[in-house]
């Protein structure tokens, strides 16, 4: 439900202050620079949300470590897990009305959410970026034609346009991991298009690149050095918050019906459909856990993302102004 | 006054108005009304395109048929008509006489040419979602006289009765298209209730029509029937007193919780809806004949129904041992009597070992989470772990939405398969010929000419004895060779607001669900 | 306005219309391909499990299920632009009728969540960035971050959990109970409105209070948005060059604020608010699925379920021509207001 191109600080810059004056690679380079420089609010924004992201990336990677049961495991040595059973010292968050573990899905389900955020932003990058290149610098009927498929796509209804694609997908390939997302992908592209696409093409102009042109430097190597580590600039907080977007767009789909089936995966937003029939008899464990992971874990990508932009943004940063110096009078400190 | 004392008053007021509205919560309605819950949805309210459950309900509200299956009985009786029977000796005639003096809400005559054109419309329109194949076996029906009907059917028929007690059998006025559906809000009948309006989705308001004069008048004066997405919603709203009954489908958690709330009350009665797993002979697991029966025997020895039954379903259903559920005239349980009530490991792994089958069994079992009520995948996960506890079969799980699996289950995509029913008439046949003959749309290419046979025999024959041994050797034969392993047979149940009366009444096989016979107070 | 400026804004809105036309052709298209691609069609849906395939195959023969996707595509866009929608399919409802009663129920959720999302949004992002940086900004953006991190439906679960199963206050599904929607006259189709016209006040806060927990959870997720927003646009408004004039100037410190900043703030706000609402129709798909609410969101996932392709097919195409037609408009107000846009 985002509008990630109408974020301000993403889209091109109008103002002449807001120019980004870079030289070619030295753009990662600076990027970095202004990351560790932060101070303030933005560093504990941005550094809090990095924490959160990690908790949840080591559990998901350590799944198998951490969780106690399978995500589907209704028994172990023997005996059978009670049902709908509230939190214990057995099950620390309660079972579910399969019998299984909701603290072992909730870890299970931080692997699936990780996998297919990983898999789709790859993918929706990984096109959205060069087609946006491509159309941005080039321009002429290539950009046109583009430019009026990807608002076409960004028009649909995302969720409408992630469900269906679901649909036919899970004919060939089943409801799992690669279906969803491929779903989620397809829905980003035109997001990243879009954001690149604005930013090259307001990069097109500047002087450095007609200077490279002038020179007789290769398309290319345009593209390649000059732009696209230019652009480049602003495609973490956009990933960042695709990210935290993608989440939301997959627990839509399992809340749904239309995302990852409970036997191949454990899924956060499949648990909180099930678990909404328990709460109209007060069992209130097999959604509250859940629900509150999502919330979290969205809540850490978009802190990135947010804390990211503040500092980045020339619209809205700091502008560090050292006070003059006027003899005789007290210093002050720094803003 | 300041602006403070102002504010303070006006807050005063609205919470004192919040209050005095919040406590006249819904009443459930006025007496007189009956407001049903339900989360099935009707197709269509033209008998020409009607195939479910739901537009059933409503239909055998508003219509008359020539025959119907009274409260708690289970053979059919006349009610449009006076007498029918057949008037040939190999019962391919079958003729009826209209009661005198039936009308339509609209205060039109009903004649023996309503009855012509309303079964020639339904054959002759086809409606996809239709129940024109229940027809399939009449040649031709006319009319002789304004009070006579006579069908003509293409073959002996003993179940020709029954077929005129379904919805899709159920009398339209001559003023209806002949060529394609009545639009749903704009039905007109000659039964209990006439249809006050219909909104997809929301609801569906009767009201009771005076000009009915057969048996058993309606007993209230409205019935409102509201559509929920959810169990869980049907459920609160009962609780919060929005509905006076909910009906199909609870969810067992929330039956449960519903079972401790004061003030609600549950019913239930016999049900034969079943559910069952199949065996695509064609695809599943077996590298000749003899060890793809030994597979499906292995199973039938290892499922445990009974675990089922409380575990998932906290006993609103209960174990099925054929495939026709009890209840049903001729319902035996031969999967009882050669495989156990209680799983035999060590006779499935007997079996196995005897046909030289190697275990673990991979075995793929495809389920469809929510067109059967998403407990569906609560049980599908515990059969998976009783196959794979006994240490015999290795099962993978896989499920798709209803749409691509009911194309794919019966195309030779899946090798085993979960499948539901429900009854089209309450007579053993519709649970016998619609699985075990060899042209059955479960395309599972199980064929047995002894079967064949058999279920020729049992249709074509009206006497008792014959049909009673005829079903006991096809449930028999059905048990052995397996091709099909019934699981559960689902109660009827419904929870109520207390001062509701007359549910149980019409808890019965034929699943008709009277709102005639419920009263409030 | 001048000569030119009245010519290049009708250049302007020409081209912008022009560029609106293959828009709209590329996503009838994908509608179609989408519904057509995927496997099965109402007619399986309703007999598959019950009636042999090769009857089902012969009734989609009769039905044109098998004809060449050409023709059927041809046939889909002839109907589309001359907006014969048809009947749909499963129950036979004209799509308009559908689109009316249900958009109503959607247009009603809409506003009430909108109204909710910009008094909670504004005023909030207001706050944040007017002080920035201090406990109420660092509160307001952690308010709206985590708020739109929260799904609808696990908001729903909780409004459910709290609301109507602890305090019993609240119903959690439907417009208005049964007997208030069985006696409802639709003027309007909306229902706030409708009990109006008709005085009945017992059936007002009937409707009202089933309006309250699905506007207000929409209301707050969409909130999240504009805080950020606001926000934002406030702090990039109170450094502008205006601002500063009036500052030096001599103008208040609060004046400056109020009258300057935090009117040039919302400006943007309104026109993002505008696409917001258009995000709005598509998001409450998930609102309606939570809450049982009857709107267009609700009945597209019931008629995708049964593959009634001309139920979906017109409420899409309804929806891609109105996100459209919001679009263009928007961009329209835009270049009347700013005119280098019209020049891009």
């Amino acid at each position: 439900m985002s509008s990630i191109g109408e974020i301000p600080g993403t889209a091109a810059p109008q103002s002449p202050e807001a120019e980004i004056k870079t030289e070619g690679p030295g753009g990662v380079r600076r990027l970095i620079r202004q990351i560790r420089s932060a101070r303030g609010v933005p560093k504990w924004i941005l550094y809090s949300g990095i924490a959160i992201v990690l908790f949840f990336l080591i559990l998901a990677i350590f799944a198998p470590l951490i969780a106690p049961y399978g995500f589907a495991q209704s028994s172990s040595g023997g005996v059978d897990f009670p049902k709908q059973a509230p939190p214990s010292g057995a099950h620390l968050f309660g079972t579910t009305v399969q019998s299984t573990d909701v603290l072992s899905r909730v870890i299970w389900g931080a692997r699936t959410e990780i996998e297919v955020v990983i898999v789709a932003v790859f993918f929706s990058l990984s096109i959205g970026v060069p087609l946006g290149l491509l159309s941005g610098y080039v321009g002429g009927k290539l950009d046109r034609g583009l430019v009026l498929v990807m608002d076409a796509l960004f028009a649909f209804p995302y969720l409408l346009l992630a469900i269906v694609i679901a649909f036919l997908l899970s004919d060939k390939l089943g409801q799992g991991i690669i279906t969803a997302a491929v779903a989620i992908t397809i829905v980003y592209i035109p997001q990243y298009f879009r954001v690149v696409r604005n930013h090259v093409i307001s990069v097109r102009e500047e002087p450095y690149v007609e200077a490279a042109r002038a020179l007789g430097a290769k398309r290319r190597t345009i593209i390649g050095r000059y732009v696209f580590f230019n652009v480049i600039q602003n495609v973490p907080v956009v990933a960042t918050l695709n990210a935290a977007d993608a989440i939301l767009t997959l627990a839509a789909l399992g809340f749904l019906g239309y995302g990852i089936q409970p036997t191949q995966a454990a899924e956060w937003g499949y648990d909180v459909q099930r678990a909404i029939s328990d709460a109209g008899a007060g069992i209130w464990w097999t959604g509250l856990f859940p629900g509150l992971a999502i919330v979290l874990l969205v809540t850490g990508f978009t802190l990135v993302g947010e804390g990211l932009n503040d500092i980045l943004n020339p619209l809205i940063r700091y502008r560090r102004v050292r006070k003059p110096e006027i003899p005789g009078a007290s210093p002050e400190a720094d803003k | 006054m300041s602006q403070v004392r102002r504010m303070g008053i006006a807050a005063a007021l609205i919470a004192v108005l919040a209050a005095a509205v919040a406590g006249c919560g819904s009443s459930g309605g006025s007496s007189g009304v009956i407001i049903r819950g339900t989360t099935d949805e009707p197709v269509s309210y033209d008998p020409a395109g009607a195939y479910d459950l739901p537009s059933y309900d409503v239909i055998y509200a508003i219509y008359q048929n020539l025959m119907t299956i009274p409260a708690g009985q289970s053979t059919p009786v006349p009610e449009a008509a006076q007498k029918c029977e057949y008037t040939d000796n190999n019962n391919q005639t079958y003729q009826c006489t209209l009661k005198p003096d039936l009308k339509f809400t609209d205060g039109t005559p009903l004649t023996s040419k309503d009855v012509v054109f309303s079964f020639e419309r339904n054959v002759k329109i086809a409606a996809p979602a239709g129940g024109s194949s229940l027809l399939a076996n009449m040649k031709s029906v006319e009319a002789k006289g304004p009070n006579t009907v006579i069908f003509h059917l293409k073959a002996p028929d003993a179940t020709w009765p029954f077929i005129l007690t379904t919805g899709s059998a159920a009398i339209v006025p001559d003023t209806y298209p002949a060529d394609k559906l009545q639009s749903s809000n704009n039905v007109i009948g000659s039964g209990r209730y006439a249809l006050q309006s219909y909104q997809p989705g929301t609801q569906t308001v009767l009201t009771k029509s005076d000009s009915y004069t057969g048996s058993d008048p309606a007993k209230n004066d409205k019935v409102i029937i509201q559509y929920y997405k959810t169990s869980s919603d049907l459920a609160l709203a009962l609780k919060q007193g929005e509905v006076n009954i909910a009906y199909r489908s609870l969810s067992p958690t929330d039956l449960d919780s519903l079972k401790n709330q004061s003030g609600i009350q549950i019913v239930s009665g016999n049900g034969i809806e079943i559910r069952y797993l199949v065996f695509n002979e064609d695809l599943q697991p077996g590298a000749t004949a003899a060890q793809k029966l030994a597979i499906r025997q292995a199973v039938a020895y290892t499922v445990d129904r009974q675990a089922i039954a409380s575990k998932v379903y906290n006993d609103t259903v209960t174990p099925l041992y054929s495939m026709v559920p009890q209840g049903l005239k001729y319902a035996t349980e031969p999967f009882k009597s050669m495989y156990g009530a209680s799983p035999d490991v060590a006779k499935a792994k007997q079996v196995l070992q005897q046909a030289g089958i190697k275990t673990p069994v991979p075995l793929e079992i495809w389920y469809t989470p929510s067109h059967y009520g998403p407990v569906s995948a609560d049980e599908y996960a515990e059969i998976k772990s009783q196959l794979d506890d006994s240490g015999l079969f290795n099962v993978t799980l896989k499920s798709t939405e209803w749409n691509q699996y009911s194309t794919a289950a019966f195309t030779d995509k899946y090798p085993i398969y979960q499948l539901g029913w429900f009854p089209d008439y309450p007579d053993a046949d519709d649970y016998t010929a619609s699985f075990y003959s060899k042209d059955s749309f479960l395309n599972d290419h199980y064929s047995n000419p002894e079967m064949e046979k058999l279920l020729a025999q049992e249709k074509a024959s009206t006497n008792d004895t014959e049909r009673a041994k005829a079903f006991s050797q096809i449930q028999d034969i059905g048990a052995k060779d397996a091709p099909t392993i019934p699981i559960w047979q689902g109660k009827q149940v419904a929870a109520a607001q207390d001062d509701i009366h007359g549910i149980e009444l019409t808890f019965d096989p034929s699943f008709i669900f009277r709102y005639w016979l419920i009263s409030k107070g | 306005m001048t000569r030119t400026h009245e010519n290049s804004l009708r250049t302007y809105l020409l081209t912008r219309i022009a560029l609106a036309v293959p828009t709209v052709l590329i996503l009838l298209t994908m509608v179609f391909l989408l519904m057509r691609v995927a496997p099965g069609n109402p007619i399986q849906a309703a007999l598959g499990g019950h009636v042999p395939q090769a009857q089902i195959q012969a009734r989609e023969h009769r039905a044109g299920y098998d004809r060449p996707i050409l023709t059927q595509y041809v046939e889909y866009l002839k109907d589309a632009l001359t907006l014969n929608l048809g009947d749909s399919l499963t129950d036979h409802t004209p799509v308009t009728t559908i689109i009316t009663d249900n958009g109503a129920a959607t247009l009603e959720l809409t506003i009430a969540a909108f109204f909710v999302a910009v008094v909670v949004g504004v005023s909030i992002g207001l706050v944040a960035g007017r002080w920035r940086d201090t406990p109420w900004d660092v509160g307001g953006r952690m308010f709206g971050i985590v708020i739109y991190a929260a799904p609808v439906f696990f908001l729903g679960f909780l409004a459910q959990l709290v609301f109507a199963d602890l305090l019993g206050w609240l119903p959690v599904s439907g417009r208005a109970s049964p007997e208030v929607t069985a006696t409802l006259s639709q003027h309007t189709h909306l229902f706030l409105i409708d009990t109006l016209i008709d005085g009945d006040l017992n059936a007002f806060w009937d409707c009202f209070l089933h309006l309250i927990l699905p506007a207000v959870t929409l209301g707050l997720v969409t909130s999240g948005v504009l805080i950020r927003l606001v926000r934002v646009n406030l702090m990039q408004t109170m450094k502008g060059d205006y601002v500063e004039a009036a500052r030096a100037r001599g103008v208040g410190e609060r004046r400056v604020v109020i009258h300057h900043a935090f009117r040039n703030a919302l400006v943007p706000v309104i026109t993002v608010a505008g696409l917001q609402l258009a995000l709005l129709l598509g998001g409450a798909i998930l609102t309606e699925e939570t809450f049982n609410w009857p709107g267009i969101g609700f009945q597209l996932v019931r008629y995708l379920n049964e593959r009634d392709y001309i139920a979906v097919q017109g409420i899409i195409t309804v929806f891609a021509l109105a996100v459209v037609a919001v679009s263009v408009l928007i961009d329209l107000v835009n270049a009347f207001i700013d005119p280098r846009v019209r020049y891009s």
